[in-house]
């Protein structure tokens, strides 16, 4: 009973009969896709810390700073803040799906790489994560009535060992990878807070039907 | 644009042969080519000789390489060899720096140089300079590090180099964050020699560049150098084979880097005698397929990687090399109680038909092994074994020229029961109540290799001694390990037999008779225990005796005795009993039983003992009594010496006190706890008691009495603590009270006749007819005696005192209590004779009785004159000194309001009239002072004429007023 009422607590904002209506909306998608945002958060600062000390120094040193040569492909999660305030709904799910798609198709390659089993492993726990975190995007898009990005013909991302690379350069890409990773998850973790509040009803409204939980 | 680059580089360095820089003149004597390896660091070198003056000539070439400028020659290389006609001679040199970090050039030249040829010696013109330049391929993108991912050996030196086209002054490399000294080789290129590389990570060691960013922007210029370990030569390289078809070897490789990007070191098996070579997939073993007709076989393992071969050969007979299959199919024939017979089978090598087999069985807790030459079908007999036992039988075998046993094969069986083969081990305990007897008997369970298999039941047959027809029999199933039996009388003939399912024992036969009060009878021994356990011995009886029997309880208590016993043979004389149920500290009773032809045990003695003796937990508990000057009595009556973890051997007392001697009886000694004092032992366990003499009176003393036993003393705490009493205490006691008993008495008998006492000894007022006087006076004139009346009486003389006291007496805080006063008068008041003693002018005459005015003049009013008491006091004196006083007092002491302070009179009129209502003499001055209108007399004052008036400036009446009271002025 305890477990439940603290569960029923901690999803409150996500709780469907929130809605004005009675019809959930985007508002539970969005916030499991925040929690799972946060989540991979979590599990990538693990990752990366090990991954990282793999590729060894400098990569592993928390000042490492490189420039970004080899790492043109990867979607830029920088944004003019200006430039990301003013973005709707539709483009900033959008830019988050498309981002994603593309790191995960990069994350494959690296886990393809990956000498260590162990590092493997994670790297595929993390893959399946991230995978999931997509599908949440795809299904806020859905709710919310947008379509998913269409990739363009011979854009479709996909991951080939560059022969022209030296183990040096790949060594920076995963680095880069890793890091707009990381930048992008934060990324995402403000924008689905941000689309949370905008979907949340005025606190006036709010009905809290604890019936569905079974009370 | 960084990854372009060396895109670029990496392809066209290595692919493109470099054409476009070789400088082929077909009128030089050789045309030269060169082309490079970027990758490896190589220069590859393609040359042909024009017009060579026969098919075949051995010629000798030098080639000169410079680094940077063509003068710089840095190598030198001699190569000779035959050269044929339009043959194209390949050189390949290795440069240590990698190429795109300088520019190369190479030039050649050659001789003929057979011994017949014509132009021997004479070299042939230069070649032109060949410009190997893999630095204008890198065009003007960001700096580069070179060379690109290289594997390296460990423990090689390895040169790195920097290429860019800024300067490099503030360019700082590191290896695996190790920063490593830089060496400038022209304005654009640095170079970095790394000295003996060792294995980090099969991720590669990191060498990266860390530039100024306000130079180079954007660039952060890195290569990973791979370090492989240096290969070792495999060891432990063995071949076999277990079913002559196939050949495994197997190895052990040693270390191994196991870079994921670069191949890992291979392994090839080279057969000498067939010439035939098998590349091995695994990195410890390899199989070979065995030749139909080869018997001989000289392997070569052969170990490769990028830098180094390493090889071990093994030469051997294939049938030397047999290690056989695991036998299979073991089974036991013909199980008896003591006999098994084992069979099994090996598997066929094709010639070799007999097999050396090992044959092991375990049982019993021990291993037998045995030998046996076998053919593909083997066997084994086992005899002697143990009825109704497991035991476990394997089996491995090995080829007749021995080279590896196979694996055991193995199988358990058991013998068959058989009847238990001795009688169980059986003693009893007997009590005799009213004609009947309650026998207990004990038996142990028989061990496994007497039982023979499960002992399922215990038969106990009973015979009356008397009536032999009169037999019980009893079945006790087992696991049972004792009956109780009452039977009628204790003669009886007990017999115990134990069953199996194969069959019965013998019989355990013993004779019961009445006990009586053996154990009474026999007195009690105490033994020693000893690391073996409790050792006893005993005096064999006169008698015949089969064996002895020595019994006790395990446990502590009666109640949970665990009956135990040991049987001895007729000889034995002593034993050393023990068991794991023994514990220090515990007493255990041993009985020791002579056991009779007719199988009675009788009681022989009694021994009590313990395993290990320990030294006493607790301290008595002590009393004190008896306490003196001298000595006290320490006694501990209910100190059970009986129940303690050893023989208590006696007593030790421990006395402390300040006094450096001891007292006779002890020693000093030091004590338990590290102090200093005495002691003194007492070896009769019994002895309760001890007084402790010849002590310091009131002097503290500590004792600790702790009994002894073998293992020690008892704790060293606590003490206790006595004082001794003090010297004189007694006497002084026995004095004392009856004094205070005497003082109180007279006190009480004061008391009661205080009234008497007072009527006797002192009268308030004397009566003059009770007076002794009159008494004295009596006989002379015994018609009348007559008192005095004051009214008879003139006086005809006047006595004037002087009394100093009475100025002294109006000091403040002077004012005295009467009595103090009266005590005094005495001194000063004098009854002067008549006219004879008048020796001043003046009138001075005052009568006193001194038992009756005391309290008249108080000390204002009649002070007396301060004259020495032995001086006789004169007129003059007496009214001079008044004066003289008076100066010398303070003004304030004169009285300015007329009457007459006391203090200053000079004339003082006492009656002498002894009033009938006159009070006590110590009544207070006021009194004294309502005397005066009683009195026929009056005071008078003689004021000297200097007294006259006071002074005129005197104040101080408020002060004499206030010190002297009115009461005080009256009259």
């Amino acid at each position: 009973m305890l477990a439940c009422l603290c569960t029923v607590l901690w999803h409150l904002p996500a709780v469907p009969a929130l809605n004005r209506t009675g019809d959930p909306g985007p508002g539970p998608s969005i916030q499991k896709t925040y929690d799972l945002t946060r989540y991979l958060e979590h599990q990538l600062r693990s990752l990366a810390g090990t991954y990282l000390n793999y590729l060894g120094p400098p990569f592993n040193e928390p000042d490492f700073n490189p420039p970004r040569l080899g790492a043109e492909t990867l979607p830029r999660a920088t944004v003019n803040l200006e430039v990301w305030r003013s973005l709707n709904d539709k483009l900033r799910l959008t830019q988050n799906y498309e981002a994603y798609s593309h790191l995960l198709c990069h994350l494959r390659g690296l886990n393809r790489q990956a000498a260590a089993a162990e590092l493997r492993r994670s790297l595929a726990h993390f893959c399946t994560s991230l995978q999931g975190l997509l599908g949440s995007i795809a299904g806020v898009m859905a709710a919310l009535g947008y379509p998913l990005p269409q990739p363009l013909p011979g854009t479709e991302p996909t991951w080939a060992p560059g022969p022209a690379h030296s183990d040096f350069l790949q060594k920076m890409d995963d680095f880069w990878l890793l890091k707009e990773l990381q930048t992008w998850l934060w990324r995402s973790a403000k924008d689905f807070n941000r689309l949370k509040k905008k979907m949340q009803p005025p606190a006036a409204a709010v009905t809290l039907h604890l019936g569905t939980h079974g009370f | 644009m960084a990854p372009m680059a060396v895109f670029q580089t990496s392809f066209l360095l290595a692919l493109l042969p470099l054409s476009a820089h070789q400088s082929e003149v077909s009128s030089e004597p050789l045309s030269l080519n060169v082309s490079i390896s970027s990758a490896q660091q190589r220069l590859h070198l393609k040359w042909s000789v024009h017009n060579l003056t026969h098919p075949e000539l051995k010629m000798a070439f030098q080639i000169e390489i410079s680094r940077i400028n063509k003068s710089n020659v840095i190598w030198v290389e001699n190569y000779s060899t035959t050269v044929q006609q339009n043959q194209t001679l390949h050189w390949t040199w290795e440069s240590e720096l990698p190429l795109e970090c300088a520019t190369h050039f190479v030039r050649i030249w050659g001789k003929e140089d057979d011994a017949w040829a014509p132009h021997q010696r004479v070299w042939s013109s230069w070649s032109s300079w060949v410009k190997v330049d893999a630095q204008s391929l890198l065009g003007q993108g960001p700096p580069l590090v070179f060379p690109i991912d290289k594997l390296v050996e460990e423990g090689s030196n390895v040169t790195v180099c920097y290429v860019s086209r800024h300067s490099q002054s503030n360019v700082s490399c590191l290896l695996h964050g190790q920063r490593i000294p830089r060496e400038q080789l022209d304005t654009h290129v640095s170079v970095f020699t790394l000295t003996n590389v060792s294995f980090i990570s099969t991720w590669g060691s990191n060498f990266y560049c860390e530039n100024d960013p306000d130079i180079i922007a954007g660039a952060e210029p890195g290569t990973v150098l791979f370090v492989s370990k240096v290969l070792e030569e495999p060891k432990g390289f063995s071949c076999e084979t277990r079913d002559f078809r196939t050949l495994n070897c197997t190895w052990d490789p040693r270390s191994d880097t196991d870079l994921p990007k670069y191949r890992s070191q291979r392994y090839a098996l080279f057969e000498s005698f067939s010439g035939k070579t098998k590349s091995c997939e695994q990195k410890n073993w390899c199989t070979w397929q065995v030749a139909q007709d080869s018997q001989m076989y000289n392997f070569t393992l052969i170990a490769e990687n990028y830098f180094r071969k390493r090889s071990v050969n093994l030469l051997f007979n294939l049938a030397h090399r047999v290690h056989p299959m695991t036998p299979f199919n073991v089974l036991f024939e013909s199980v008896s109680t003591a006999n098994a017979t084992m069979t099994w089978k090996v598997h066929s090598l094709g010639n070799f038909s007999t097999f050396l087999c090992q044959v092991e069985l375990h049982g019993e807790g021990r291993a037998i092994q045995h030998n046996a030459s076998s053919q593909v079908d083997g066997q084994y007999f086992f005899s002697g074994l143990a009825p109704a036992t497991e035991y476990a039988a394997r089996v491995r075998c090995a080829a007749k020229h021995f080279w590896k046993w196979s694996e055991w094969a193995g199988q358990n069986f058991s013998t068959l029961q058989a009847a238990p083969s001795k009688a169980p081990d059986v003693w009893r305990s007997v009590r005799s109540t009213l004609g009947s007897c309650n026998v207990t008997l004990f038996w142990k369970p028989l061990s496994k290799s007497q039982a023979h298999g499960e002992v399922l039941f215990y038969n106990v047959a009973t015979e009356f001694l008397g009536r032999p027809s009169s037999s019980k029999l009893f079945s006790i199933p087992a696991p049972a390990t004792g009956t109780e039996l009452s039977l009628d009388g204790c003669s009886h003939k007990i017999r115990v037999t134990a069953s199996n399912s194969a069959g019965t024992s013998p019989a355990s036969v013993m004779a019961i008779r009445d006990p009586g009060n053996q154990t009474a009878e026999v007195k009690e021994e105490r033994i020693q225990g000893t690391e073996d356990g409790v050792s006893m011995s005993w005096k064999p009886p006169p008698g015949d005796v089969i064996g002895y029997v020595v019994d006790w309880c395990d446990g502590p208590q009666e109640s949970s005795c665990d009956l135990q016993w040991e049987n001895l043979g007729p000889n034995a004389t002593s034993t050393i009993i023990s068991s794991d149920a023994f514990r220090p500290g515990v007493r255990y009773n041993f009985r020791i039983y002579g056991i009779s032809p007719e199988s009675t045990a009788y009681l022989l003695e009694r021994k009590t003992g313990y395993s290990q003796e320990l030294a006493p937990a607790n301290n008595p508990r002590v009393n004190i009594s008896n306490l003196t000057q001298h000595s006290f009595t320490l006694s501990w009556e209910d100190y059970a010496t009986d129940s303690q973890p050893g023989f208590i051997q006696g007593y030790r007392i421990y006395l402390r006190s300040k006094a450096e001697q001891c007292p006779p009886e002890f020693t000093k000694a030091d004590l338990p706890d590290n102090s200093e004092g005495c002691k003194h032992d007492i070896d009769n366990p019994e002895q309760k008691t001890f007084v402790v003499e010849n002590l310091q009176p009131e002097s503290f003393y500590e004792f600790l009495v702790t009994p002894r036993t073998r293992a020690g003393e008892g704790p060293a705490h606590p003490f206790g603590k006595v004082t001794t009493r003090e010297q004189h205490a007694h006497a002084l006691i026995r004095t004392i009270l009856p004094m205070v008993f005497l003082l109180l008495l007279l006190t009480v008998l004061c008391y009661v006749k205080s009234q008497w006492m007072k009527e006797t000894c002192y009268p308030d007022i004397p009566d003059p007819y009770k007076s002794s006087v009159l008494s004295l006076l009596k006989p002379k004139e015994n018609a009348h005696l007559t008192i005095m009346s004051a009214h008879d009486c003139i006086p005809d003389k006047l006595e004037v005192v002087n009394k100093p006291e009475g100025i002294k007496a109006q000091f403040p805080g002077a004012r005295k209590s009467l009595a103090e006063t009266d005590r005094t008068k005495h001194d000063y008041i004098y009854l002067l004779p008549t006219e004879k003693s008048s020796v001043g002018p003046g009138p001075g005459i005052c009568f006193e009785n001194l038992t009756y005015n005391q309290a008249a003049p108080d000390a204002g009013f009649c002070g007396p004159v301060p004259a020495p008491h032995t001086a006789p006091p004169g007129m003059g004196g007496l009214l001079t000194a008044p004066g003289n006083l008076l100066r010398s007092l303070e003004p304030s002491y004169m009285n300015s309001s007329g009457e007459t302070p006391a203090g200053e009179t000079t004339l003082n009129y006492v009656s002498q009239v002894a009033s009938p209502t006159s009070g006590h003499k110590d009544s207070p001055p006021t009194n004294s002072l309502e005397l005066a209108p009683r009195s026929e007399y009056r005071m008078q004052m003689a004021i000297p004429p200097g007294l006259a008036s006071p002074s005129p400036n005197e104040n101080s009446s408020l002060s004499s007023m206030s010190f002297l009271g009115p009461g005080e002025h009256r009259g």
